[in-house]
This record gives C-alpha cells, structure tokens and sequence, in this order.
C-alpha cells in the first residue's frame, strides 16, 4: 500500500506543486484546504504523514495538530510555519508534532524530511 | 526795560542755566569746559540788562567792569573748549597757545578796573554800549583771534569727519558762530556801529543749539534744532516785541484815547499773545518739521506698515530675511543684520544680513556683555552713546561693548522682547546719508523690534508645530506600519512559499525527464529554464530572509524576563558579533565589578541590543579611523556600571569613535534613519529597535551622549533583580 501523504494548506499553489512533487515520488498525496478538511481526511484515509501549515483561516494549525493526534497519535506531522516563533514551536512539539519547517520552504529540505521518515 | 534788556536778561538765565545743567547732566572734561565757557557768556551776556537797571552811570561803570571780569576770560576758556573738542589738547602748540592766552586773559581781568579798558558806559538808545579804552580795542582782537585761531581748525577737523561726528561738529560751528557774532555786534556798538537787533538774541540761539546739540545731539538732527529755536525766537519776539512795541511807540496815543490805564492794553495783548503763543509754536514746528522730515517720515511709515504684514509669514527664513531688506532698503542703510536666540538658549546666531558686512562674528553669546546690555536696558544701544560715555570715563563693560558692536559691524542694536525674553537683535549699519539716527527713528525701530520679535516667535512656533506634525505623522506612520508589518511579512512569505514550491516541483520536474532522446536545442532549452528556475529559487530565498529580518522587528517580547548577568550578555554578544565584525582591531573593556548584581532581561533581546550597540560603535570608530586619520588612534569601546538610581543598574557603553553630529542627534533613535552609508548597509532600525527593547520590553530606559569627533556613549537603565 502506497504511502498516503496529506497536505494541509489554504494555498492553491502551495497544494497543487507540492502534491505534484510527492506524486513523482510515487507517494499518495491529498489535500486539504483548511484545518477542517484535514481533519475529516484524518478520519477517512488515514494518510501516514501531514504536512501541515500553521496558520489558515478557520481552525489554525495548532489546533489541527491537536485534533489529529487526538484522532490518531501514529501520524506524522510536520509543521510549517511562516515564522521563526519559539513559543509556537514549543507548543506543537508538546503536541507532538514531528518537524518544524519555516516558510519559505526549498523542497529539497522537505524531501529530506519526508523521505526519512519513510524509510523508518 | 527794553527790548535789549529783556533778551539780555533771557539770555543770561538760558546761559547759567545751561551751563549748570550740563555738567549735572554729565560730569566729563568735555561738559565742565563747555559750562565754564556758557556760563562767563551768560555773565558777560548781562550788559544790556544791569545797565537798564542801574541807576546812575557810575554805579553803570561799576556793574560793567565787574560783568568784564568775567568777559576777559571768555576767549581763553572757548579756546580750552574748542580743543577738547577737537581732541588735540596734548598738542604742545596748542598748550603754548593756551598759556600764552591765558596770560592776556589774566591781563584783561586785571585790568578790568582801569579806564585804559573801559572808560564808561553811555545809552546808545534804545541800547548800551562801552566807552572804549584802547585795550578795548585789543581785548577785541584777542576776542577774534582766539575764534579766528581755532575755527579754521575745527572746520578742517568737520571737513573730514563721518556721520555723527560731523553732526556733533557741525552744533558746535553754528554755535560758536552764533556766539561769535554776539560778541561782534556787542565790541561794534563801541565803536558806533548800531546794533540794529539785540545781540543776545544770538546768544539765546546760541543756548539753544547747545542745549540740544550737547546733551542730546543724537536726539534731533542740526537742522531740526535750528528750525526749532528759530521759530521759538520769532514766536517769542512777537509775543514779547509786540506789546512792547505798543507800549514804546503808541504809549501816548493810547493813554490820550484810553486814559490812565492805558497800559492795560498791551498787557492785555501780551497775555492774549502768550496764550496763543505755544500753540502757534507747536503749529509752526510742525509744519516745519513735516517738511523737513519728510525723508524721515516717509521710511518710518514704510517701517511701520512693513511691521504689521510681518505677523502673517510663517517662514521664519523667509521672515528675517524680509526684516533687514525692508530695514536696509528703506532707511537706506549700508548695512543690517539680524541675530536670533538659537533653541538653545545659549548663542545668538546671525539669521540674516542685508549688504555686505564687516562682521567678524556671526554668533554672540547670551551672557556677553552685549546681551547683558539689551536685557538689562531693553532700549536700543548707540554705538556712539557708547563712544561718547567711553570718552567721559572708560569701563570695563563700556570697552566690551564698544569691540563687541564692532565685531557685528553695528551703528545702532535693536532688541527685540517677548516679555523679559530677548529673543532677537536687529543690528544696523549707518545710514548711507551720513545722517545720524534721531530718537524717533529708534522708536520707530523699537516698535518694528518687538513686531518683529512676535513674528518671530510666532515663525517659531509655526514651524515647531509644522515639525512636530510631521514628528507625529511619522510616529503614526510607524506604528501603523509596525502593526501591518506582522500581517504583511506573512502575506508576502506565503507569496515566497508559493514561489518556492511552483519553482521547486519544476525543477525537480525538469530533473526527473529523460533528456537522451532531445535534440540538442531542446537540451539547450531546457538548461535554459532550469537556471532560471534556479535563480527564481535563490532570490526567493534571499526575500525569505528579508521578511525574517522585518519580523524579528514587530516581534513581541516573545519569552519571558529573568535573572542575568552583564556577562552572560556580553559573552553571548561577543560571541555573535565576531563573525560581524573584526574583534582583534578594537578593545572592549570591560570594567565593571565581578559581583556586580543582576539584571532581569531577556537574554536574546539584551543580547541583540548589546550586538547592534557593539556593532555601531565598531563602525563608528572605524569612521574616525578613516577620516580623522589620527596617529596611534585605536577603538576602544568601555563598558562600565553605576548604581544611581535605586532599584536599577546603570550600564555605560562608551566608545571613541566619530561621534554624533548635533544635527543628527535628535534622530538617533528615529525609525529609518541612518547615517551609514548604503554600502556599508544599516537599515536605521537598530536603535529604535534597541529603545524599543529596553523600554518596552524590560522597562528601563537608554539615553546617549555624544560629541562629534570625540565619541559616544550609551547610558542603559535595567531593573536589578531583587
């Protein structure tokens, strides 16, 4: 069973490449465009990764990161964020939060992340 | 009594009273000699009168001889007088000249009682006269020729003198002149020649002129004095000429068709005469006056128009500059300038000049004895008031006044107040006419002074409150920017994150094709793309930086305060400041004690203000470096502490580099101001960032100190822990 690979961001652009760069890598991405969505396909794919981007309209990322791990602590997620916030860092890393990932992101780094954790 | 005895008598009492006021007025050589000569006139001058009043013609001789007692001294002593004017009585010439003088002065009071001199005294009707004696005769001549001896020399002396000291000589010729020809008319008499008016008239002119003319000459203008005791004579003569006149020549018809109060008519006329006769007085100068100050008259109404626009420019550049021309043009002067209380308090600075100026200074210091002068006084000061009182008796403050009005090049100073505040000084050069400046000039100006002190202020205060507005604007500005920077810097990030990702999956997208089977120019293409994606990528980058760089600034003091150390800071400082800046070109001392308390902070912000306080000064003592160019110099940066005020710890951070110029201090801490140069980059965020740390953040404040080419110093206050 192919990986499944979430992302969560309320960016058009931001989800259309970067599912398009996991695809290539024959990875199973869906998206979600709010905290919301992510957290429905939380409960109905159960994707093993989220990328998730800390701040969105509606619920935030941290709340998000919440629910998830309240719905299924298994699930990686990483977080990114747009700024270099300690406290905000702290936080979801109390929640559980694997990574930390500052915008704006070279894909490279997030490969790197990604495909470690894979290999786990 | 006649009208010879009358003016003889007026005469006498302008004479003694003139010469008793000027030297209570002011005691110089100057006055006491003048009131020697006035006052032997005004004995001599009582021939007519006491001879109208004796009796017999022996008692006549007697009175006369005395009254020559005094006459015999008059050449000698307007002979002293004429050479203190003139300022050569050093000159060994003149001091033989005097002597020899003297001695036929005391010849002539020695001989007052022989009838070799004066044999008798005879009604000449209506007048008197003296019955020569041969000295007579050579009393006369050594009355001319002790006015033919040194009035040659004094119009040589008027001929090449300036301004007011040609007006000051020119009182003293007519004068004298007048006097001269007093005494003229009297010796003629002697000798048969009718003396068709009373000479005393001449003599009163005489008082008169001197009255102004020597004690305040720098009041009215020569010609004005003239005009004025003119009319006052001719006035005067008809007022008392006319029912004397009556009385003398129609006495009979009228005691025959009035009977024996005839005299009540001229009384009654000179009563109705005198009434009338100062109204006809003022009248008469006036018109006179209008005339001849029409000059005057004219560039005082210039002057007090041009005072009341004044009020409504804004522009205070604009506004002084616009006080001196008007000034300078219409009263024609060679020269005005105009000096201003800077902010400070401390200097008046030159704000404008109209012509050019012999000026050595263009600043006076508000505790020199000119400002002294003006405060104390709040009247216009004359440089040849000074001149003149400096001649009397010299001071210390009179000889600083007198170099510090030429070192501003000034004729006349005009204060000018807001209350007790000198705020301004007009300073004006001399009239291109030569003419001296009458006492309603300078009220004219004192008027245009303190309208222009209002002006002044009011520029002031204008620009104060434009500035301040814009102070406020700005502030807003950056507060409202502040705020928008947080939203801003996440927009543009998710617009760089966006950017990052499109470039990043086309170019893996690029990576992953399979290029073998393309033609050589699709590769070529293809290369093409990527190393623009490529350069997309990097600049994304670099804007990413750019935007992290803009939050750290609106950050919010995002952890909490604790106990720290000056060291812990420093050391952490210095450890991120190495990689900035070369730390083997400088030395920082650190020169507090080791025990010293702590301070509750926050590392990473103390750390930061430490870092960019460090760095400023590294640059600013690099700045001297290259330009002072000094021998041997080398930075030195001191950090030391203080306990001053309780509760807090004071921390100096100082340093011996270029220093702050006074023009940009007030900015230090304004948000984008920076003197570095772009290349050696600066945002001008730095200290405001810093003020923002330490007084928002930790609570304490920053102050800084600094002289330009000396170095600075930063003064920090933290709250100690416990």
């Amino acid at each position: 069973m192919p990986v499944r690979l979430l992302i969560v961001d309320d960016e058009d652009d931001v989800r259309e490449f970067a599912a398009s760069f996991f695809r290539k890598r024959k990875i199973e991405v869906v998206t979600a465009s709010s905290g919301e969505e992510a957290v429905k396909i939380v409960v109905s794919q159960e994707p093993k990764i989220v990328l998730l981007d800390i701040k969105m309209d509606g619920i935030d990322g941290i709340e998000t990161l919440k629910r998830i791990k309240e719905l299924n602590k298994q699930i990686k997620v990483i977080m990114i964020t747009g700024r270099d916030d300690e406290e905000a860092k702290q936080k979801t890393k109390d929640l559980g939060a694997y990574g930390y990932i500052n915008k704006p992101l070279e894909l490279d780094e997030l490969e790197k992340m990604v495909m470690k954790l894979l290999e786990k | 009594m006649n009208t010879y005895s009358i003016f003889s008598f007026i005469a006498v009492i302008l004479c003694i009273i003139l010469s008793f006021w000027v030297v209570i007025k002011r005691r110089s050589p100057f006055s006491i000699s003048f009131s020697r000569v006035c006052f032997l006139i005004g004995i001599w001058t009582a021939f007519p009168f006491v001879n109208s009043i004796t009796k017999t013609d022996a008692e006549a001789l007697v009175f006369t001889r005395l009254l020559y007692l005094a006459a015999s001294f008059v050449p000698y002593f307007f002979f002293r007088f004429m050479f203190i004017v003139m300022e050569i009585t050093s000159d060994p010439n003149i001091k033989r000249f005097s002597l020899f003088s003297l001695a036929f002065a005391i010849f002539f009071f020695v001989s007052c009682n022989s009838p070799l001199f004066i044999k008798g005294v005879v009604k000449y009707a209506p007048y008197f006269t003296v019955v020569p004696g041969p000295l007579y005769l050579l009393f006369a001549i050594y009355f001319g020729l002790s006015y033919g001896y040194a009035t040659p020399k004094l119009l040589k002396i008027y001929s090449g003198s300036k301004s007011h000291r040609r007006n000051q000589l020119k009182y003293i010729i007519i004068a004298f002149f007048l006097a001269f020809m007093a005494g003229t008319m009297h010796f003629l008499a002697a000798y048969r020649i009718p003396e068709i008016f009373p000479h005393d008239i001449l003599v009163i002119t005489f008082t008169l002129i001197f009255a102004y003319a020597i004690v305040r000459y720098r009041l009215l203008d020569i010609t004005i004095a003239l005009t004025r005791a003119s009319i006052f004579v001719i006035v005067y003569t008809l007022v008392l000429g006319i029912p004397f006149a009556l009385a003398g020549f129609l006495g009979e018809w009228l005691s025959i068709h009035i009977g024996q109060n005839w005299w009540m008519a001229p009384l009654v006329l000179m009563a109705i005469l005198a009434t009338t006769g100062p109204f006809l007085y003022i009248y008469l100068q006036r018109k006179a006056e209008d005339r001849l100050l029409k000059e005057q008259k004219r560039y005082q109404d210039t002057l007090k128009k041009a005072s009341l626009g004044m009020t409504r420019i804004r522009d205070l550049n604009k506004l002084i500059k616009l006080i001196v021309h008007v000034v300078a043009k219409s009263v024609r002067l060679n020269f005005a300038s105009i000096y201003i209380l800077d902010n400070d308090d401390v200097l008046y600075r030159l704000g404008a000049e109209k012509n050019k100026s012999n000026a050595l200074v263009s600043e006076i210091s508000s505790t020199s004895s000119l400002i002294n002068w003006l405060t104390k006084n709040k009247d216009a000061l004359v440089f040849e008031e000074i001149k003149r009182q400096m001649h009397d008796h010299t001071t210390e403050e009179l000889e600083d006044l007198r170099s510090q009005m030429l070192s501003i090049d000034a004729s006349v100073v005009i204060p000018s107040f807001i209350g007790d505040r000198l705020l301004a000084f007009m300073v004006l050069g001399e009239k291109r006419s030569g003419e001296i400046y009458s006492q309603d000039d300078l009220s004219v100006f004192t008027v245009l002074a303190n309208q222009a002190a209002l002006a002044i202020e009011n520029a002031r205060f204008f620009e104060e409150a434009k500035e301040m507005q814009e102070q406020i604007a700005q502030a807003e500005k950056m507060a409202t920017i502040g705020t928008m920077a947080d939203g801003l810097s996440h927009q543009i990030n998710n617009r760089f994150h966006a950017l990052s990702m499109i470039t990043g999956d086309t170019m893996d997208t690029i990576h992953l094709v399979d290029m073998s089977t393309y033609t050589p120019e699709q590769k070529e293409l293809i290369t093409q793309i990527r190393h623009s994606l490529e350069r997309i990528q990097a600049n994304v980058v670099q804007g990413g930086e750019v935007v992290k760089g803009m939050l750290k600034y609106t950050r919010k003091g995002d952890a909490g305060l604790m106990a720290i150390t000056l060291d812990k800071v420093l050391d952490a400082t210095l450890e991120m400041v190495q990689y900035k800046i070369k730390l083997s070109m400088i030395d920082i001392v650190r020169d507090y004690p080791k025990d010293i308390a702590s301070v509750v902070g926050n590392l990473t912000q103390l750390q930061e203000v430490f870092f960019n306080l460090i760095d400023n000064a590294y640059d600013a003592m690099m700045e001297r470096k290259d330009t002072l160019k000094e021998e041997g110099y080398r930075g030195r940066i001191r950090i030391y502490t203080e306990n001053v005020n309780s509760g807090f710890l004071t921390i100096h951070l100082e340093d011996n580099g270029i220093g702050v110029k006074l023009e940009d201090f007030k900015k230090l801490f304004t948000p984008f101001f920076t003197t570095k140069v772009s290349s050696r980059r600066g945002t001008g965020l730095g200290l405001y960032v810093i003020k923002k740390i330490i007084a928002s953040n930790h609570g304490g404040t920053i102050n800084v100190s600094s002289t330009y080419k000396q170095g600075t110093r930063f003064t920090i206050e933290l709250p100690m822990h416990n």
